[in-house]
């Protein structure tokens, strides 16, 4: 097990420093400047010249990779050329906002996606099931920016039920420093985390479904209930245990879909995560914070999916095995 | 049938349920502040600041927070006027006079302190200027200033400028952009890292206002000075709320979460934010203008003209081919206007009796064809010794509005026999061949000061080149009317005549079709009072605005 968790370790890091580095190359190679943010500032060719040294973006391409990768084993992902501050600062703002959102996103798509799972699984063929099923349907196929149009339009503006924007009410919590304005912050996750979660939440459920309904025919289920189990613990203790190998998987793949799916979320909502700091930094050319926020988020994905395979190795222990003799 | 430890579990759920909602609504509590000094201000808006720190960025948002941070000696008055000084108001001068006619002498309120306690002197003041004129600074307001010889103390009051020459705006170019610095804070910070310093995330300032607190990617909040000189301002909080986009931020007024958004740009926008019962709209003038510029350059080689927009016949035509109310009533209805020449609202020469070219589709064909551009092969574009007559229109994807228009231009050109693709390409990469002069036309549009002797001057003159005047329009003509107009002109009206003199010529010389010059329409909650808007900084009358005492709401009351 050991060895394998530290082959998967370096497989992981490998992978990590292969987004980093295309990542630095492509956004070198796109075209347009970093220093042109707005067509009202009048830089004269002189001090982009300046800036350009400053930065450091006068040297060889290769040189500014060696300097990056110098600057990242230092613990040092540079300076923004926009919002002009230290990248780290810039990301340690933003990642807890992406990763609340995530996290409560994945709670929302695994706890819900489970429990229709198993309802629609025991229901199969019935009304229950074909409702809640191309109900599931439905929500998974819109795209998330849409559903997340809709909630806002809906319980947002025309219900007023929820916030429509931001993570904190601006005037009662400037800063979450209250155990109310943490509650308020909740209140602010609701709408992004429910679009988030149940695109997820219906995917999840027709796995969960599926995988039910293979289980459930077993033998080893129908020897439980032949013992005169309940039908709960039959149900949840037997077989979902072993529905939920692929599910396990599904929590891997989950990660790289909740952040590009908080992209488009945070943008929406007014959510000042990640998503929305890359993608600005994208359009403004601001090489450091997309490298910055390339090298988290993947290793945020990769960190997610190595624990996923441990979750499984755990849950299976024919994999284990399989690992061990391998 | 629930067992009762069931049943007891939903109630311990409710309880905590009702209990996290008590909690919640207890935030919203009225408490505190009563009286007339009591309002919240929230404003939602487009775009955050990059640094609060103004002699480094020039991004509206952080003008309007940093301008209730920081005190200019004086500011332009209610009526707009940047001539001479009889129409502007003191700030951190308490009065002024002129030692000789290119001398000015200031006398700084001695009233006036910094946040921290420090008084505000003289010496500030000269720091200030010497910080906006540095190099190393790079203040984007260093070109506004090369009028300006020196600045220099008398004492620790009293400060003078003196000026290279003698020209109508002197007292807008000393007030207008320094928004005076703390020195005893910036002195030791090295020249090179101000647009990175500490300083411009906290700021301390000796306006009306001190920060409270920056949120990244959230929200900025100030907080009355209740100690300021100048009076205490009736609205104790301002919070901007940071949005992706304008339509988030009307949004969030539509729904109570903000107070007021600056401009509500779009038709759509106007139309649901005015029809709310709760909230007032107030429309002032545009201090923007949108225009088609020619690249009058061959691309890659400035010496030579463009093969197309080089001949004068061809861009006058172009101009005549385009039906410019049409298309501005297809995108913006009645939110902006067809502007006689490069100008926005904003500007005093603006004057619908400026000649221009008539947007007149025949004569456009006529002149087409004089000038040899005919349809020869039948494909519904013409064309000249074997040349078809088009061109790529180059817009950033971030503009709704430009993009729209070039979908509409490529429309009406297509019908007068004029080729154009368009290239959408994202903002930087627009602003880099703009700059670069790669491109054939592009859409530009830009957002002036109260007075065109800058921003025309960048734009349109040979000054220009290498700045804003994208398209490199040259005539020595104009140059001389503007410079006229700025600098040698007696009067207002002797200026007034130079401009619409060059802009008449610009108009003859087709560098681009003018095609819009916006109007603009704010909203706020009704709740707020004498709210009065100075066309060319929207909050700059923020003193003033209150919400009365019977209209307070929990926003206005809490403490915190």
């Amino acid at each position: 097990m050991a060895t394998w968790l530290v082959r998967r370790l370096a497989a992981s890091i490998a992978i990590v420093f292969a987004v980093v580095t295309i990542t630095f190359f492509v956004i070198h190679a796109a075209p347009g400047s970093p220093f042109l943010p707005a067509e009202s500032q009048h830089l004269t060719p002189e001090t982009l010249r300046r800036l350009s040294t400053e930065f450091g973006l006068d040297r060889s391409l290769p040189e500014q990779y060696l300097l990056f990768l110098r600057n990242v084993v230092r613990g040092n992902l540079g300076q923004s050329f926009a919002l002009r501050r230290p990248v780290a600062d810039a990301l340690a703002d933003a990642i807890p906002n992406t990763f609340t959102l995530a996290l409560a996103a994945l709670l929302i798509d695994f706890a819900l996606g489970l429990a229709l799972g198993i309802y629609q699984a025991v229901r199969a063929g019935r009304v229950g099931d074909v409702v809640s099923g191309n109900g599931a349907l439905l929500v998974n196929s819109m795209p998330v920016f849409w559903l997340g149009l809709v909630l806002l339009l809906v319980f947002g503006q025309w219900l007023r039920w929820a916030p429509v924007g931001g993570l904190s009410n601006p005037v009662l919590c400037p800063r979450l420093d209250s155990p109310a304005c943490g509650l308020d912050f909740l209140w602010h996750l609701t709408l992004p985390a429910l679009t988030l979660g149940l695109v997820g939440a219906a995917s999840t459920a027709r796995y969960q479904r599926a995988a039910m309904l293979e289980v459930i025919r077993q033998d080893f289920v129908r020897t439980a209930r032949a013992k005169g189990l309940r039908e709960r613990r039959v149900l949840l203790v037997h077989a979902l245990r072993n529905a939920l190998l692929p599910v396990i998987t599904l929590f891997g793949l989950a990660f790289p879909f909740l952040f590009t799916g908080a992209v488009l979320v945070e943008t929406v909502f007014a959510w000042p995560g990640m998503g929305r700091l890359a993608v600005n930094a994208i359009f403004q050319r601001d090489y450091p914070v997309v490298t910055g926020a390339a090298l988290l988020t993947s290793a945020m994905v990769v960190l997610g999916n190595l624990i996923a395979d441990v979750l499984y190795a755990v849950a299976d222990p024919r994999i284990r095995v399989r690992s061990e003799t391998a | 049938m629930p067992t009762p430890r069931t049943r007891l579990s939903d109630r311990r759920i409710a309880t905590l349920a009702l209990a996290a909602l008590a909690w919640l609504t207890a935030c919203e509590r009225p408490v505190g502040c009563t009286g007339d000094y009591c309002g919240t201000l929230v404003i939602a808006t487009a775009g955050e600041p990059d640094i609060l720190l103004p002699v480094v960025s020039e991004f509206s948002v952080t003008r309007d927070v940093a301008d209730r941070l920081f005190l200019k000696l004086a500011d332009v008055g209610p009526s707009g006027n940047t001539s001479g000084d009889e129409d502007f108001q003191p700030q951190l001068a308490e009065r002024w006079e002129w030692d000789a006619p290119t001398t000015l002498v200031f006398h700084l309120d001695p009233r006036a302190r910094w946040q921290d306690g420090q008084p505000v002197t003289a010496a500030d003041v000269a720091f200030t200027y010497d910080a906006y004129t540095d190099t190393l600074v790079n203040s984007p307001f260093r070109p506004s200033l090369r009028q300006i010889a020196a600045v220099t103390t008398r004492d620790s009051l009293t400060v003078v400028f003196r000026f290279r020459q003698r020209y109508p705006e002197m007292f807008y170019d000393a007030v207008y952009h320094l928004r005076i610095l703390p020195a005893h804070l910036l002195r030791e910070l090295p020249r090179t890292q101000w647009r990175s310093a500490p300083f411009g995330r906290a700021p301390v300032g000796d306006g009306p206002y001190r920060f409270v607190a920056w949120k990244a990617g959230e929200s900025i909040e100030i907080a009355a000075d209740s100690t300021f000189f100048r009076g205490r301002p009736h609205i104790r909080r301002v919070i901007w709320r940071f949005t992706p986009d304008q339509t988030v931020a009307v949004t969030q007024l539509i729904a109570g979460d903000a107070d007021a958004v600056e401009v509500l740009v779009s038709p759509d926008n106007v139309q649901r934010a005015c029809a709310e019962p709760q909230l007032a709209c107030y429309p002032y003038k545009g201090a923007a203008y949108g225009y088609v510029a020619f690249n009058l350059a061959a691309q890659g080689d400035t010496s030579k003209p463009h093969p197309l927009f080089g001949d004068r016949d061809l861009r006058r035509a172009l101009v005549m081919a385009t039906d410019r109310e049409r298309l501005l009533h297809n995108v913006f209805g009645d939110l902006a206007k067809v502007p006689p020449g490069p100008m926005p609202q904003l500007w005093w020469i603006w004057d619908p009796e400026i000649r221009g070219l008539p947007d007149d589709s025949g004569q456009a064909a006529r002149l087409l064809t004089r000038s040899g551009w005919i349809d020869s092969d039948g494909d519904g574009i013409r064309d000249k010794d074997g040349h078809p007559l088009s061109f790529r229109l180059l817009v950033p994807t971030t503009s709704a509005v430009r993009r729209t228009y070039a979908r509409l231009l490529q429309e009406q050109f297509r019908t007068a026999g004029v080729d154009v693709q368009i290239d959408e390409v994202d903002f930087s990469v627009f602003t880099e061949r703009a700059r670069t002069g790669r491109f054939d036309a592009l859409i530009a549009v830009w957002n002036s000061d109260p007075t065109p002797s800058s921003g025309f001057t960048q734009t349109w003159t040979r000054g220009g080149f290498g700045r804003s005047n994208y398209g490199r329009y040259d005539n020595p003509d104009v140059d001389r009317l503007v410079d006229q107009a700025v600098v040698s002109a007696g009067s207002r009206d002797q200026a007034r005549r130079a401009w619409r003199a060059a802009i008449e010529t610009l108009n003859r010389d087709a560098p681009g079709i003018m095609l819009f010059a916006t109007s603009n329409v704010a909203a706020f909650h009704k709740r707020f009072a004498d709210v009065t808007i100075r066309p060319d900084s929207w909050l700059a009358q923020l003193a003033t605005w209150r919400v009365p005492a019977d209209r307070l709401t929990d926003r206005d009351r809490v403490e915190h």
